[in-house]
């Protein structure tokens, strides 16, 4: 297997964790060794306060990359040029490597849901997209990457499944991807299809991070609840996934009953075992 | 007198409030709220009438640049008006039929259409009321949680989100409390001796707190700073608030009665009584203090710009015939107390 690196020549990070609020005090006082910290951008954004003085003291010892849930890319509504503003007013202020948000729109005609909306994968959408992730890009200067969602339903109509409209929009915008292998794994049980099947069809040199989560299965359907630990076939998804991207930044979301630090960043330091694996 | 020259009596508590996860790329407690049917109005938005009404008013901009295109996948754009409506619409009313669902979107290996489109539907509410909850956690207590969620939904439907942050989505509930609660839930709520009056100051302290989380951090002034005042130049100073001040006039007690539910007290819900609280952060900590009414007379000359002389004279006459010395030892020990805290920011001079 050949293994490749990323064509943006972003840095392979190493095994991160998502900043969250529980864990402030702890990192900030404690500094744990950690390789990166992901951190949820719009929880700095239309703030001037405490959120940011922490993000400040974590930046200043941590890399740091920026992932948003509001940037919309797949709305029908005009891009948010207050939003696109503080996001790279953000990213400046913190450093971070990139910047990454979800192949999803949140809302339309002025609405928010804050809900990662799913996508019909037609033509129409796919160009609406395309055009304008390369707008932001522009804006930032810099090539955003797109994650995979979990998605719930699928669209009448459609004329390509999620895989093919996640590599021809990087393709054809030129942008990279946030590879999300539990979302990968959450959506092909609620679709019915094969998560190799998707791994197979996503051009990986485009690929420079990679999520990994718990999630809550009820039997008829899977929520991606970033809950608890990951469970193995994700793991196995995860090293399949790196052994194709290789030396790719790995990062665990744990976003519900969030447990003690150094509990969870020892469940993302489980990702070794599955990339040594796959090597 | 010197106001930073004494050592006061603490009354300022410090507010446990742990920073608030807002945004997460996971879909909060989608299914925790499924099972509940939902029972608030609907949102204006709803109904195709409403929604080719919202679509309708949105200009394009002149002139505008590839980033500020509408409009140009208009299949695209009546399917995503179509989905957001129906995940948006709170009441099984407006819930649109299998047969619409079934139209548009597709069956699932295991669930219906409709039942797909309902994850959706059930983590639009929940993950605002959870929000809400984040936000006014003694508004919740206060209520219960299933008034509080009544209260929430009908906040949701009647405030639909229109930013990209979740961080001021909570901004209107005292507004809400007090003037848009509805007829049916104040009258229950007044049955249980609730007032919608009690509930808004009580929203209105909450959101204070979140306020001066948000708030811009600054340099508070310290009681040395306050100290190396000379004595003759104090009657002419003016003390800058710090932007993460909020200072609060009440009809009803809140701050007391927030504070015995923080220590698990159980408590009534107090009567009208007119009271007053300020809200601070210094660093990492909230602080909120009841304050008497020559307190927040003070507090607010001050912050109004008047100088430390005249803020001052107008404490003196709220003391009445309280003893000169008396007086003064009780104003220098709220300076320390506010200086300690972090009220100010600085010390000005014309």
């Amino acid at each position: 297997m050949v293994v490749m690196t990323n064509r943006f020549g972003l840095p392979d990070l190493g095994i991160g964790l998502g900043l969250r609020t529980a864990h402030y005090a702890h990192i900030v006082e404690s500094e744990p060794s950690v390789d990166w910290f992901e951190i949820l951008s719009d929880n700095y954004m239309q703030t001037s306060g405490r959120p940011l003085d922490y993000l400040d003291a974590v930046a200043r010892r941590y890399p740091i990359v920026m992932h948003g849930v509001s940037l919309s890319i797949g709305s029908t509504d005009a891009l948010d040029r207050r939003y696109l503003s503080e996001l790279r007013a953000l990213r400046d202020r913190t450093g971070a490597r990139w910047v990454s948000d979800h192949l999803c729109w949140t809302g339309v005609a002025g609405k928010n849901t804050h809900d990662l909306l799913p996508m019909p994968y037609t033509e129409e959408a796919l160009a609406h997209v395309a055009e304008r992730v390369r707008s932001v890009q522009d804006y930032l200067g810099a090539p955003i990457a797109l994650e995979n969602p979990s998605t719930y339903v699928e669209f009448k109509g459609a004329s390509m499944r999620e895989w093919e409209f996640l590599a021809r929009l990087a393709e054809e915008a030129d942008c990279a991807i946030l590879l999300d292998v539990n979302n990968i794994y959450v959506s092909a049980f609620n679709h019915g299809f094969d998560p190799r099947a998707y791994l197979a069809a996503i051009p990986f040199d485009r690929v420079v991070q990679l999520h990994v989560a718990g999630h809550t299965h009820h039997g008829t359907h899977i929520i991606d609840s970033h809950i608890g630990p990951v469970i193995d076939d994700v793991w196995k998804l995860l090293g399949d996934a790196y052994r194709r991207a290789g030396g790719v930044s790995v990062l665990l979301e744990w976003d519900a009953e969030i447990p003690p630090f150094e509990e969870a960043h020892a469940e993302a330091l489980r990702a070794r075992q599955f990339m040594e694996a796959s090597t | 007198m010197n106001p930073g020259a004494q050592v006061p009596e603490r009354n300022a508590v410090a507010e446990p409030v742990a920073e608030r996860e807002r945004a997460s790329a996971t879909p909060v407690a989608r299914e925790t709220h499924g099972l509940r049917p939902p029972t608030a109005p609907a949102p204006r938005t709803d109904g195709p009438a409403a929604r080719s009404d919202a679509l309708e008013r949105e200009t394009r901009r002149a002139g505008a640049l590839p980033m500020d295109k509408e409009r140009t996948s208009p299949t695209l754009r009546s399917r995503q008006a179509w989905f957001a409506n129906a995940v948006m619409s709170l009441s099984n009313e407006l819930e649109p039929t299998a047969e619409e669902v079934e139209s548009i979107l597709t069956a699932g290996p295991s669930l219906s259409a409709r039942d797909r489109l309902g994850v959706y539907r059930r983590a639009y509410v929940a993950r605002l009321v959870e929000c809400l909850a984040d936000d006014y956690p003694s508004l919740q207590t206060t209520l219960g949680e299933d008034r509080f969620e009544i209260l929430c939904r009908a906040y949701v439907a009647h405030h639909p989100s229109t930013s990209p942050s979740l961080n001021a989505y909570g901004r209107l509930m005292g507004e809400f409390c007090r003037d848009r609660m509805g007829p049916d839930l104040a009258s229950e709520l007044s049955g249980a001796g609730i007032s919608a009056g009690f509930l808004a100051d009580l929203a209105a302290l909450e959101w204070a707190i979140v306020e001066v989380i948000h708030a811009r951090s600054v340099d508070p002034l310290t009681p040395s700073g306050l100290a190396d005042v000379p004595v003759e130049r104090w009657a002419d100073a003016r003390l800058e608030m710090t932007p993460a001040f909020r200072l609060l006039r009440f009809a009803y007690p809140v701050n007391t009665y927030l504070q015995a539910l923080r220590e698990g007290k159980a408590l009534r819900v107090p009567g009208a009584a007119p009271a007053a609280a300020a809200v601070v952060r210094s660093g990492t900590t909230v602080w909120r203090m009841d304050l008497s009414e020559p307190m927040c007379d003070l507090l607010q000359a001050l912050a109004s710009g008047e100088t430390l002389g005249v803020s001052l004279e107008r404490a003196a006459l709220a003391f009445g015939d309280v003893a000169e010395d008396v007086a003064v030892k009780r104003v220098m020990a709220w300076f320390r107390e506010w200086v300690s805290s972090g009220v100010f920011s600085r010390v000005m001079f014309d």
